[in-house]
C-alpha cells in the first residue's frame, strides 16, 4: 500500500494558511506576557504589582498571590513530581523563570506594564553543572531532594566485576552532550478562556490528552470541564511534547474572567522555557584482544533544570539508551537526573538517545582503534540480532542493526578506497548505529465516521506537526476500510470531540495511532456488512468490503456502494471507535530487569567528511542514514523524516550549544545561536527506510538523528586521527585539536 | 499613531497604525495575512519574507511606515484566483515542506531569484536560499523543486 501521497493540506502549507496556534484571533482576545527572573536563584522578598494594575489597557496581574484560593488553580503542577509552581511563590531557581503574567488590551501595554511590578529579591547561591550539583556542598534548589538528584535509575546485569576481570583491554572515556534549543519556527504559543466554571485552551503542544489532564487536576476540575484544542503545529520535536505555557495561561485566564488570553513566546524566552539535557556520560568498556564485549559500565548526569518536569521518566528511559545495541554478558548503568538552576530540560527530538548514542559509538571508534579492528567489522561482529537478549534480559524481536548498518556502509562505499590527503584538506570516513526504546505503556483510540455522502472522517487526537501524521494515518485509514484516499478527512485535536491519546512523541504515532485505526476500520467493516446482509441476501462470513462496496466475496458483481447501504438502511452515518494500547512488564526499579518497550527504534548513519586542517572548518560530503519503518506507509514523507532528522542532527553535532554565562544564556537569538542551513546541508544525503516481514508500523521520527554526531566525530578521526569528546563539533575545537597533536 | 496607505498585493489600504510597527505585525494583526510569520524577529530566519517592489525583505526588520508607496507582495498574493503560482506547485510537487512555517518565506524567495535568473544552478539556489531557514530540514525537496523551475535543469 505503500504511496507517496501528498500532505493532506498541501494547500494551505503553501498558500500560508494553515491556521496555526501562532494565528489565532479570538473576538475580545486579551495578550498576555511574563515578568521573568532576572537571578538564577532567589528569594522573593516582596512583589509589587498595584501600579501595573492602574495602567490604563492592564486587565489583570497574576502571582502566586492569586494561587491555592477557594475555585482557582492550586500552585504545583508537574508530570511526574508536582515541583514546579505555575509562577515563583516565594523562590526563584532560574534566570527566566516566571514571576508573575499580565494580560492587556495589547502586548506593547503588556510589556510596558512588566516594567511597573516591583521584586525585591535576596539572592541565593547557585549551580549550574550536574556533576557538580550533586557534590556534598552544593546550593540545594529543592528541600527534598538534598542531593539535587530527583531520580536514580540503575540497571544491573550480569557480574561486572567478572565482566571486566575477563577482559583483555579497558577503554575509559567520558563525553559531554551540551544543552540545545528546538527552535520550533512557531515559537510556543497558548491561548485560553475561563468561562463559567469552564476552561477552553488552545495550544501549540503535542499532548492534549495530557494538558487536559494537568490542566483539570490543577483547577480540581471534571477533565469534561477542560476543552483543549490543538492546530497543526509550526514544529514541535519534543518542545512541544508536555505541558509548558498551559498552566500559567489558564491560571491567567481564570483571573480575567470571561475574555480569552493569549501567550505567544519571543523567541529569547523560548530559550528559558525548555531546551535539550546536557548530559556528562562516562562510559568504560572491557574487551577481548578478539573483539568480544565482557562488560561496560555508564555512569550518566543529565541536567534537568530547575524542575524535574518530564525528566524523571525520562532519565529512565536514557538509561536504556545510553547502553548501544551490542551483546554485551555485563552492564552497569547510573542515569542521574539532577536539578540545576538552569531552565527545564525536556525531550528533545531523538530524546535521551541523542546523548548515549554519542558517547558509546564514538567509544566504539575507540575501541576498535584500539584493538586495531576495522569500525565496521567491530560493530558487526558486537551487534545484537534477533533473539539475542538486551541488558535488561528482555528477549528481542524484530531487530535489524545489522542491515541498517551495511545500508549506510555500502551507500557510502565504505569499502571502496578514499584519498585521504590532499594538501590541507583531509577525508575520513565514520558510521554509527542507535538503539532506543518507545514508551511503554500508552493507548490510543479513534473514531471513523463514513457519510451517506461517501467522505470517512477520521477524529483523531494526533497532533499534525509537520511529520505529516495526519496523512500517513488518512492512508492507515483508506486502505483498512478499502476507500480511495481522496475520500478521507482528518480532524485533529479537539478533547471535546475526539477520544484518547497518550500524546504525540517518541514516534509512537504511526504504530499506535495506525493500530487503532485498523481496529475501528475493522468494526466500520463488520457493522457495514451488517447492514449489507439483507440487501445482498447472503451471511455476513460471504461478505466483504473492498474498494468502497460491499459484496459477495465468491460473486463480487453482487455488490452495493457503502452509501447506498447508508441510504437503504435510511442511515445519514455509520462510525466505530478504536483503540491500541501497549502494556508492558516493565523494570525491576533496583536491577533495570524486565521488559522495557513493545519494540525497538532502530537507525544508523555514515558519511564522509573533509576537514579543512588551516581552519578546522568540517564540511560532510555524503550521508546515508537508514531507519528500520517496519512497514513504510508514504515513501516520500518518510524520506522527509530520514533526512529531516539527519539535518536537524547536523545542528547539535556542528553549531548549536545554549551558553550560559553564570545562568544567564548568552545567545537567545538565532544570531547566535546557528541553526543548520542551506550551506551546512551535505549535496550528496541519503536514506533508506528498511521494511521487516512482521509487517508492524515502527515509527520513524527520529530513529536516523542520534547517529549524525557520532558517525561525523568518527570520520574526523578516520581523516586526522583525533577524538573530540564535546559537542558541537565546532571548527575552533577541530582546530585546537590537531594543535594539541 | 500614523496614517498610511499600503499597497499589498495590488490592493491599497488605509492604516493607522502606531510609528513602531513592523511591517510584519501590519499584515498579521491589521491585514490578517498570516503567510509572512515571526520566526527570529531580527532578520536571520526568512519566514517573514514579503516581496517589496520585487525584492526580498525580511518584514520583520522594515517599519510599517517604510513600507508606504512601495507595491507589497505577500505568499496570498501570488495564486491568480484558484490556479497556484507555478513556484507553490512544485513545492507541492516536490514535497518541499514538512510543518510549512517557513515555506511561504523560501517560496517568494524562490520567486525573486527567479524574476532575476531564469536557470539558475543548485549552487546558486542554494546560496539564493541560505537566508530562509527550515528547522524540519526540508532543504534537499525544496532545492529539487526550484531545480525543476530552473532553465539549467537537466
Ligand atoms: S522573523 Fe524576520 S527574518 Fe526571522
Ligand atoms: S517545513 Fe517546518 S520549518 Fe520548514
Amino acid at each position: 500500500m505503500a504511496k507517496s501521497v501528498h500532505m493532506l493540506d498541501s494547500i494551505a502549507r503553501v498558500t500560508g494558511t494553515v491556521p496555526y496556534t501562532a494565528n489565532l484571533k479570538l473576538p475580545q482576545m486579551l495578550y498576555a506576557k511574563v515578568l521573568r527572573s532576572w537571578l538564577p536563584h532567589a528569594r522573593i522578598v516582596h512583589i509589587d504589582t498595584s501600579r501595573a494594575e492602574q495602567m490604563p489597557g492592564v486587565v489583570a496581574v497574576l502571582t502566586a498571590a492569586d494561587l491555592n484560593q477557594p475555585g482557582g488553580p492550586t500552585t504545583f503542577y508537574g508530570v511526574q513530581h508536582k515541583d514546579q509552581p505555575i509562577v515563583a511563590t516565594d523562590r526563584v531557581r532560574y534566570i527566566g523563570e516566571p514571576v508573575a503574567i499580565i494580560a492587556a488590551e495589547s502586548t506593547d501595554i503588556a510589556e510596558a506594564a512588566l516594567h511597573e511590578i516591583e521584586v525585591e529579591y535576596k539572592e541565593l547561591p547557585a549551580v549550574y553543572d550536574e556533576i557538580q550539583a550533586m557534590q556534598p556542598c552544593a546550593p540545594v534548589l529543592h528541600g527534598d531532594y538534598p542531593d539535587n538528584c530527583f531520580r536514580h535509575a540503575r540497571l544491573r546485569h550480569g557480574d561486572i566485576e567478572v565482566g571486566f576481570a575477563a577482559a583483555d583491554e579497558i577503554i575509559e572515556e567520558m563525553y559531554f552532550s551540551p544543552t540545545a534549543n528546538h527552535v520550533t519556527l512557531e515559537p510556543h504559543v497558548t491561548a485560553a478562556q475561563w468561562q463559567d466554571g469552564k476552561l477552553t485552551i488552545w495550544s501549540a503542544t503535542q499532548a492534549p490528552s495530557l494538558v487536559q489532564q494537568v490542566i483539570a487536576e490543577l483547577f480540581n476540575l471534571e477533565p469534561e470541564a477542560v476543552r483543549v484544542m490543538v492546530a497543526p503545529l509550526g514544529g514541535g520535536y519534543g518542545g512541544k511534547g508536555h505541558i509548558r505555557l498551559e498552566p500559567m495561561v489558564a491560571a491567567l485566564a481564570w483571573k480575567v474572567n470571561g475574555r480569552p488570553v493569549k501567550l505567544t513566546l519571543t523567541r529569547a524566552e523560548t530559550f528559558v522555557t525548555v531546551n535539550k539535557h546536557a548530559a556528562a556520560i562516562h562510559i568504560k568498556s572491557g574487551v577481548k584482544r578478539d573483539g568480544t564485549l565482557t562488560a561496560r559500565q555508564v555512569t550518566i548526569h543529565w541536567n534537568g533544570g530547575a524542575y524535574a518536569d518530564v525528566s524523571p521518566g525520562l532519565v529512565g528511559s536514557g538509561m536504556l539508551r545510553s547502553i548501544g545495541p551490542y551483546r554485551i554478558p555485563a552492564v552497569q548503568v547510573d542515569s542521574y537526573g539532577v536539578y540545576t538552576n538552569l531552565p527545564p530540560a525536556a525531550a528533545f527530538r531523538g530524546a535521551m538517545a541523542s546523548q548515549g548514542t554519542w558517547a558509546y559509538e564514538s567509544h566504539s571508534d575507540s575501541i576498535a582503534h584500539r584493538l586495531g579492528i576495522e569500525p565496521l567489522a567491530f560493530r558487526l561482529q558486537n551487534l545484537l540480532v534477533d533473539g539475542d537478549a538486551f541488558a535488561t534480559g528482555e528477549t528481542l524481536h524484530d531487530i535489524h542493526f545489522v542491515e541498517c548498518l551495511e545500508a549506510v556502509a555500502s551507500g557510502i562505499g565504505w569499502n571502496t578506497p578514499l584519498q585521504k590527503n590532499s594538501g590541507v584538506l583531509k577525508r575520513g570516513r565514520g558510521l554509527a548505529v542507535m538503539m532506543k526504546s518507545t514508551i511503554p505503556n500508552s493507548t490510543s483510540q479513534c473514531r471513523l465516521l463514513l457519510d451517506d455522502d461517501g467522505q470517512v472522517t477520521l477524529f483523531t487526537s494526533t497532533v499534525e506537526m509537520g511529520q505529516g501524521a495526519h496523512t500517513a494515518l488518512a492512508q492507515i485509514a483508506a486502505e483498512a476500510l478499502g476507500v480511495p484516499v481522496a475520500t478521507m478527512n482528518v480532524v485533529g485535536p479537539d478533547t471535546a470531540q475526539n477520544l484518547f491519546d497518550t500524546s504525540t512523541n517518541a514516534s509512537r504515532s504511526t504504530f499506535m495511532m495506525g493500530n487503532a485505526i485498523i481496529n475501528a476500520a475493522t468494526l466500520l467493516k463488520q457493522k457495514l456488512i451488517e447492514a449489507a446482509v439483507p440487501l445482498l441476501e447472503h451471511p455476513p462470513e460471504e461478505l466483504s468490503v473492498r474498494n468502497g462496496v460491499v459484496c459477495v466475496t465468491e460473486k463480487p458483481e453482487l455488490c452495493f456502494s457503502l452509501t447506498d447501504i447508508l441510504r437503504r438502511n435510511q442511515l445519514t452515518s455509520v462510525d466505530a471507535l478504536g483503540e491500541f494500547q501497549t502494556r508492558v512488564a516493565g523494570l525491576d526499579p533496583e536491577t533495570g530487569q524486565g521488559v522495557s518497550t513493545p519494540h525497538w527504534h532502530q537507525g544508523a548513519g555514515a558519511c564522509e567528511v573533509e576537514i579543512d586542517t588551516e581552519t578546522g572548518k568540517v564540511a560532510i560530503l555524503r550521508y546515508w542514514s537508514a531507519a528500520f519503518a517496519g512497514r513504510v506507509v508514504n515513501p516520500e514523507l518518510a524520506r522527509l523524516q530520514n533526512d529531516g532528522n539527519v539535518i536537524y542532527g547536523i545542528g547539535p553535532a556542528l553549531l548549536e550549544e545554549v551558553i550560559f554565562d553564570n545562568g544567564q544564556i548568552a545567545n537567545p537569538n538565532l544570531s547566535d545561536y546557528n541553526i543548520p542551513a542551506f550551506p551546512d546541508i551535505p549535496h550528496n544525503l541519503n536514506s533508506v527506510s528498511l521494511e521487516g516481514e512482521s509487517g508492524e508500523f515502527h515509527g520513524i521520527g527520529e530513529m536516523t538523528l542520534p547517529p549524525v554526531a557520532p558517525a561525523i566525530a568518527n570520520a574526523i578521526f578516520d581523516a586526522l586521527g583525533i577524538r573530540i569528546y564535546d559537542l558541537p563539533i565546532t571548527a575552533e575545537k577541530v582546530l585546537r585539536a590537531l594543535q594539541n597533536e | 499613531m500614523s496614517n498610511a496607505t499600503l499597497k499589498v498585493n495590488g490592493k491599497e489600504y488605509r492604516l493607522s497604525f502606531s510609528p513602531h510597527q513592523t511591517l510584519l505585525h501590519v499584515l498579521r494583526e491589521e491585514l490578517g495575512l498570516v503567510g509572512a510569520r515571526e520566526g527570529c524577529g531580527i532578520g536571520i530566519c526568512g519566514s517573514c519574507t514579503v516581496l517589496v517592489d520585487g525584492r526580498t525583505i525580511s518584514s520583520c526588520l522594515m517599519l510599517a511606515v517604510q513600507a508606504a508607496g512601495h507595491d507589497i507582495t505577500t505568499v496570498e498574493g501570488l495564486a491568480d484566483d484558484e490556479k497556484l503560482h507555478r513556484v507553490q506547485r512544485a513545492f507541492i510537487d516536490h514535497f518541499g515542506f514538512q510543518c510549512g512555517y517557513c515555506t511561504p518565506g523560501f517560496i517568494l524567495s524562490t520567486v525573486a531569484l527567479l524574476a532575476n535568473h531564469t536557470n539558475p544552478s543548485a549552487e546558486e539556489i542554494r546560496e539564493y536560499l541560505s537566508g530562509n531557514l527550515c528547522r524540519c530540514g526540508s532543504y534537499p525537496n525544496i532545492l529539487k523543486a526550484v531545480m525543476s523551475l530552473s532553465d539549467s535543469e537537466v
